[in-house]
């Protein structure tokens, strides 16, 4: 990378100065530019906290420097590998760092791919182009914006009659332009979140609580006399949702068409996105800013063996432990598009749908296949998925995306009673 | 002055590590220069990591430390100003007027939203501690609030000063420590992170593992101590739904030592295992592994 070989050059080249507070600024600058190139969005404002730190504390020894920058320039912990690099190369191999971070065979080159990083714009994006960020319909409850779409987007007009004739066609059958225009479509779609009782509280008449606050206020009206009663009821809220789509090679024709509507969901209703193939990968950055197009060649470049198979318990698991268990999947829908073909041992499918049926207020599982209808759920992950889902929907044509779409909406949960013993339950 | 007292106090990061080992809380280099640099530059400091790996307890300790009240504000989802900041005290007010009432005296509105009719919740209790040493705010759990909360803790954070309607604006006489935790649920905004500085606390080394027990817990024996630090090592390698972390190691070898267990044995596992792993199915993936190999036997 001829950036490194620049920033060596420019180091050593650098007359050294004697007296460090002289050079401060100049140092502190450099170092934040390096790490902003190296991908780190350090600000100026970050770097004059280093600065500022440096001076208060005049650290001694190289690795309290390493410290107080650490702590004051970096705001996750990914951006680490890239921060100990730069520092390496900036302050070059005076010491290894992997010391201090406790992983003492840690190497230092990494490609700079920190997760913030803007993505370029495709140039070569099929039909996509008015897409930005707002390019999704879907304000909750905004049913009236198809409408509004018709008069003033005459492209539009023409796409709603192929929409009728794609409505019932199976995406894995379309061409690449119908998909291409499916997926734009799909953007479109109105999602409506579901929704659940909320902590927050609005005056309502017919509330159940007493505004204390609202009442003394109108008592005011009658000399201090309390009259008026003012209540206030439980607001509703939208619930989380988290998308998990298997971009595996068999799941392709779907999967593209799926990450549209996850761009959607992420971008209206703070929707969860993830992916997998043998391991996960949290798109739900990369959708907010990005074209789905490139947030899937992220994916399946992050999972280069993906045509090999796919790891459904695997990826769950690692889902539930690094996300769930910590709170995203906390009385969320959580959506699952997969055909449901484990390579691995299926029970491990059962056991993670255990756990995030514990976890969430319910699952719903997309399986394309289910559309064919000799299909049976034998495919050992999928059979091992089945008594823990909430529902079970194809979601494999424009017609049956309407039903996922209900089915992530409604509120309608499986019964308590109907849900068979995990194999664990019973031992 | 104050300024001068704290740099007296904490002149570097080597001084609060020493500080902190004085109140029984073993930092590593990182989070003794993080913290360092919350207190002195002043700045709120964002701390991630594990649960269990002591980030509140980092707070604690430098309360402790600087002698000063440890203020918590556990974060939940719907938390809003009246429980975070202040709220009027109604039924109070109610009563006021009332009394008034019946003595017949008047009544001035100013006097109903006076300090007196004020709850002091946690945010506004830290900007009113009078001092000398800044209080600790410990705003736990950042990202259990709503986003909305998160915009609400901006003004706060940044001027370290707060405005109720009714009395202005109250500015801190000694801006607080602002410690805050996340356990990575949802991205805080980047407007949050860009005003605190970031640490990630990793799950500590086996010999630094050791010396927090030993330092928790002095009444337990030596041995049991470095036993139950690996064992807890060995338990995280493997692939567990909840890791153990530092305060589970604590908890066990409190368990242990009141159970009069000199050295860890298969047996003395098996009595204390709940004390390390709360899930029935990571328990069963201990036993499978062998009781003795837990131990270390």
């Amino acid at each position: 990378m001829t950036d490194e070989q620049s920033t060596d050059e420019q180091f050593t080249d650098a007359p050294v100065s004697i007296d460090p507070a002289a050079r401060l600024a100049e140092i502190v600058a450099t170092f934040g530019h390096f790490l902003h190139r190296a991908g780190v969005p350090v600000t100026p404002e970050r770097s004059t906290r280093f600065g500022a730190a440096v001076v208060v504390a005049s650290p001694e020894q190289l690795d309290d420097l390493y410290w107080l920058g650490r702590v004051t320039l970096l705001t996750s912990h990914d951006q680490v590998e890239v921060y100990d690099r730069v520092f390496q190369q900036v302050f070059k191999g005076i010491v290894d760092f992997a010391d201090f971070r406790g992983d003492s065979n840690a190497p230092p080159p990494v490609s700079s791919s920190p997760s913030n990083e803007k993505l370029p714009t495709d140039k070569d994006r099929t039909g996509e182009t008015r897409s930005g960020p707002k390019g999704t319909s879907a304000t909750p409850g905004d049913q009236a914006s198809d409408d509004d779409q018709d008069e003033e987007d005459p492209s539009l007009l023409a796409a709603m009659s192929d929409e009728e004739r794609l409505a019932g066609k199976e995406f894995a059958a379309c061409t690449e332009e119908e998909l291409a225009l499916i997926r734009r479509l799909v953007e479109q779609l109105p999602l409506v979140p579901p929704m659940r009782i909320g902590r927050r509280s609005r005056r309502h008449r017919s509330g159940s609580r007493l505004d204390f606050r609202g009442t003394l206020r109108r008592s005011h009206r009658t000399m201090g006399d309390p009259v008026d009663l003012i209540k206030r009821k439980r607001k509703q809220r939208p619930r989380r949702i988290v998308l998990i789509a298997d971009v595996s090679g068999s799941m392709e024709p779907y999967a593209r068409v799926y990450l549209h509507l996850m761009r959607g969901a992420v971008q209206a209703l703070h929707a969860e996105a993830f992916v997998f193939a043998t391991r996960l990968t949290r798109l739900t950055r990369p959708l907010k800013v990005t074209q789905p197009d490139l947030a899937y060649r992220k994916a399946t470049t992050a999972a280069p063996d993906w045509s090999g198979g796919t790891r459904i318990g695997r990826a769950l698991h690692e889902f539930i432990d690094d996300f769930g268990r910590r709170g995203m999947a906390r009385g969320a829908v959580i959506v699952i598009v997969s055909d449901g073909w484990e390579i691995e041992d299926p029970a491990s499918v059962g056991e993670a749908m255990a756990r995030l049926s514990r976890l969430a207020h319910r699952v719903v599982w997309v399986n394309p296949r289910k559309a064919s209808n000799s299909y049976e759920p034998l495919v050992g992950g999928m059979a091992a998925a089945l008594p823990y889902v909430d529902t079970f929907v194809p979601g494999h044509s424009m017609h049956a995306l309407q039903e996922v779409m209900e089915a992530i909406r409604s509120g309608e949960k499986r019964p308590p009673g109907g849900r068979p013993p995990g194999n664990r339950v019973t031992a | 002055m104050t300024m001068t007292t704290l740099a007296e106090q904490i002149p570097d990061a080597h001084a609060l590590t020493a500080g902190l080992q004085a109140h029984d809380y073993l930092a590593e280099p990182g989070l003794s220069t993080a913290l360092f640099c919350a207190v002195r530059l002043p700045q709120p400091l964002l701390l991630e990591g594990e649960a269990g790996v002591g980030k509140t307890q980092a707070a604690k300790s430098l309360a402790e430390m600087l002698n000063t009240p440890l203020i918590r504000l556990q974060c939940f989802e719907g938390i809003d100003a009246s429980e975070a900041l202040y709220e009027w005290n109604y039924p109070r007010q109610l009563l006021g007027i009332r009394v008034a009432e019946a003595r017949g005296a008047a009544l001035a509105e100013e006097s109903l939203f006076s300090r007196e009719y004020l709850i002091e919740r946690p945010l506004l209790q830290a900007l009113e501690h009078p001092g000398p040493n800044p209080a600790v705010l410990l705003i736990d759990e950042i990202d259990r609030a709503d986003e909305e909360f998160e915009a609400f803790l901006f003004e706060m954070l940044a001027e370290s000063s707060v405005t109720v309607p009714e009395i202005g604006t109250l500015r801190a006489k000694v801006p607080p420590v602002v410690i805050l935790t996340s356990n990575r649920t949802r991205d805080l905004h980047d407007a949050l992170k860009r005003r605190c500085l970031y640490h990630w606390i990793d799950y500590p080394s086996l010999e630094h593992a050791i010396r927090i027990v030993r330092l928790r817990v002095p009444q337990a024996s030596p041995e049991l101590a470095a036993q139950i630090a690996g064992a807890v090592q060995r338990l995280r390698s493997l692939d567990v739904q909840k890791p153990p972390g530092v305060a589970e190691a604590i908890d066990w070898v409190h368990a242990a030592s009141l159970l009069g267990i000199e050295a860890l044995n298969a047996n003395a596992v098996e009595q204390t295992l709940g004390s390390v792993l709360k899930y029935r199915e990571d328990q069963d993936l201990a036993r499978a592994q062998g009781l003795d190999w837990v131990s270390g036997d």
